[in-house]
């Protein structure tokens, strides 16, 4: 599963994405969460505070003139594989984490991070790592190759005008997109920051988009989020960490059905 | 006056824009608003309805797809691309919307592009800004007078505000007023003033019903005149005006 989290800003993207990364891994998936907003936001979500790593631009060689294909490439004898163990870090719960470095005034330009990123996407063996991804905010980035490697787009949708607006065009975009080559298989809605019922059911009607789950609006994320925690971390038993638990579970049925059946087969587990 | 709003996604940029336009244009002054946002919504808060921002958006896109003929100067860009937002706010959507470059098609003017070669006289500029510091990057001195950092108070929002006021500083860009937003009691207060070592960074309270008109999809200014976080946004504009 290769899951792409877009939305407007403040969403709730990376707020969600971390904590389904971490619950993920702790069910025993090998977990690659992936930041590719150039401004912080995933790496506090997970637990991990603000990163400032950056895949080092020796990651990547650029063509000679004249050759065909990309402008730059793993250099010679990296594969995304290895590129994983040597740049991503690890955070809670096994879960290990890319990014390819944030802007900052003086920092040197992250071209050349940014293209290795999208090169160990692109170059990862099909069936593993899970990739919890979380995109730049809004509508245009996220779909200007970001995406490539999401089966799954999840659009992260306050209960707002302006929130149900960007995923109506975000939904839109994820199969319109100029430069989505093949198109994830599925475009899922979580319905994120709902006062109430009638929230989820209002953006059901007016995105047109298959709504999996509804995370509660909490003030704990935000005391968490001020500490620079995960709600995982801070508030385990809190209503939203329930509400994810189920949207983890709702994403990968498959994996739920086999947590059950192996639950049964082990004496004494099951109901 | 030109003003840039800028910030973390979801902190309250397009909040504090709207209520800052709004308040201005109450008080006696021309008021633009531009919505520089790639995703632009600033529409919705300056109270001119669902309906017409998208059909503001539409107008955008017609335009990056072809459809749409560009306006061939400043005064009729704004015609074509705006909209009469209630109170006298005249409203344009300035940015390419789903093209890789941030400049129009037509006349390859990005936003910051805009305020820098436009003359827009005696009218006050208000300029919602793309979330994040993309724009700041690319933003030339002496384009905008005056930068509205808006921080709300998470780890997160308080690392964007700092590369922006990084940005601000190094490249001399204007004078930078921080704003807290979403501000809920001391200790919030303390996490933003803290990380701006100024005790006076003006603080605009989380308040319920700006969340409200949002979900309505109207003009804090117009449902809720009276709110806490509105009066805090007015009175900023009010000092804005008179140190401008
Ligand atoms: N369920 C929630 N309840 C309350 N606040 C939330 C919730 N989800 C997110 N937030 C808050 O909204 C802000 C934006 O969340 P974030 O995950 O950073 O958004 P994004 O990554 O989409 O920009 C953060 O301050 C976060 O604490
Ligand atoms: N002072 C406030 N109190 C409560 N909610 C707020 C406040 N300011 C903004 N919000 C809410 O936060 C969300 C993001 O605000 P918005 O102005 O759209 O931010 P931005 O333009 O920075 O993305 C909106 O849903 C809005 O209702
Ligand atoms: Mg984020
Ligand atoms: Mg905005």
């Amino acid at each position: 599963m290769r899951v792409a989290f877009v939305g407007k800003g403040g969403a709730g993207k990376s707020a969600i994405a971390g904590v389904i990364a971490r619950l993920l891994a702790r069910d025993g998936e090998d977990v690659l969460a992936v930041d590719s907003d150039p401004m912080p936001g995933l790496s506090v979500s997970l637990g991990l505070g603000v990163v400032e790593s950056a895949i080092p631009a020796d990651a990547v060689t650029e063509k000679a003139a004249g050759e065909p294909g990309p402008r730059f490439r793993l250099r010679q004898g990296l594969t995304a594989t290895e590129a994983i163990d040597r740049y991503a870090l690890l955070a809670p719960d096994g879960v290990r984490f890319l990014q390819f470095g944030k802007t900052r005034a003086s920092a040197a330009p992250l071209m050349r991070s940014q293209w290795a990123f999208r090169q160990i996407l692109d170059g990862l063996p099909p069936e593993t790592p899970t990739v919890i991804g979380d995109l730049p905010g809004g509508t245009r980035q996220p779909f200007l190759g970001w995406a490539g490697y999401a089966d799954t787009v999840v659009v992260v949708v306050p209960p707002t005008s302006a929130g149900m607006l960007s995923a109506r065009r975000l939904a839109k975009l994820a199969t319109t997109g100029p430069t989505t080559d093949t198109g994830p298989s599925r475009i899922l809605a979580v319905v994120s920051q709902a006062r109430d019922d009638a929230d989820v059911e209002r953006i059901r009607q007016r995105t047109g988009l298959d709504v999996i789950g509804s995370v509660p609006w909490d003030e704990r994320v935000l005391a968490a989020e001020r500490e620079g925690r995960s709600v995982l971390d801070t508030a385990p038993d809190s209503a939203v960490v329930a509400a994810l638990t189920a949207l983890a579970e709702r994403l990968a049925p498959q994996r739920a059905a086999q947590r059950q059946a192996a639950l049964a087969d082990f004496p004494g587990g099951g109901a | 006056m030109k003003l840039a709003v800028v910030g973390k996604g979801g902190v309250g940029k397009t909040t504090t824009a709207a209520v800052l336009a709004r308040t201005l244009a109450r008080d006696g002054g021309t008021v633009v608003a531009l919505d520089c946002d790639t995703n632009p919504n600033l529409g919705i808060s300056l109270g001119i309805g669902d309906d017409e921002t998208e059909r503001l958006i539409g107008l955008r896109q017609s335009l990056d797809d072809g459809t749409q003929e560009h306006a061939p100067s400043w005064d009729s860009l704004i015609d074509v691309f705006g909209s009469d937002a209630p109170g006298g706010v005249r409203l344009a959507v300035v940015s390419a919307m789903d093209k890789p470059e941030p400049g129009c098609p037509c006349c390859g003017l990005s936003p910051e592009q805009l305020l820098r070669t436009v003359a827009f006289d005696e009218q006050t500029v208000i300029a919602d800004f793309e979330a994040g510091i993309g724009t700041l990057t690319r933003l030339e001195a002496g384009a905008v007078d005056v930068i509205v950092l808006v921080v709300a108070p998470t780890a997160k929002s308080i690392e964007v505000a700092r590369r922006a006021a990084e940005l601000v500083a190094e490249k001399q860009l204007g004078r930078l007023v921080v704003l807290g937003n979403q501000v809920r009691d001391d200790a919030d207060r303390a996490l933003i003033t803290a990380a701006f070592g100024e005790p006076d960074v003006a603080c605009v309270p989380h308040d319920e019903r700006i969340a409200d008109a949002d979900r309505r999809g109207v003009a804090p200014f117009d449902v809720a005149p009276d709110a806490d976080a509105v009066l805090a946004i007015a009175a900023l504009a009010g000092t804005l005006r008179a140190t401008a």
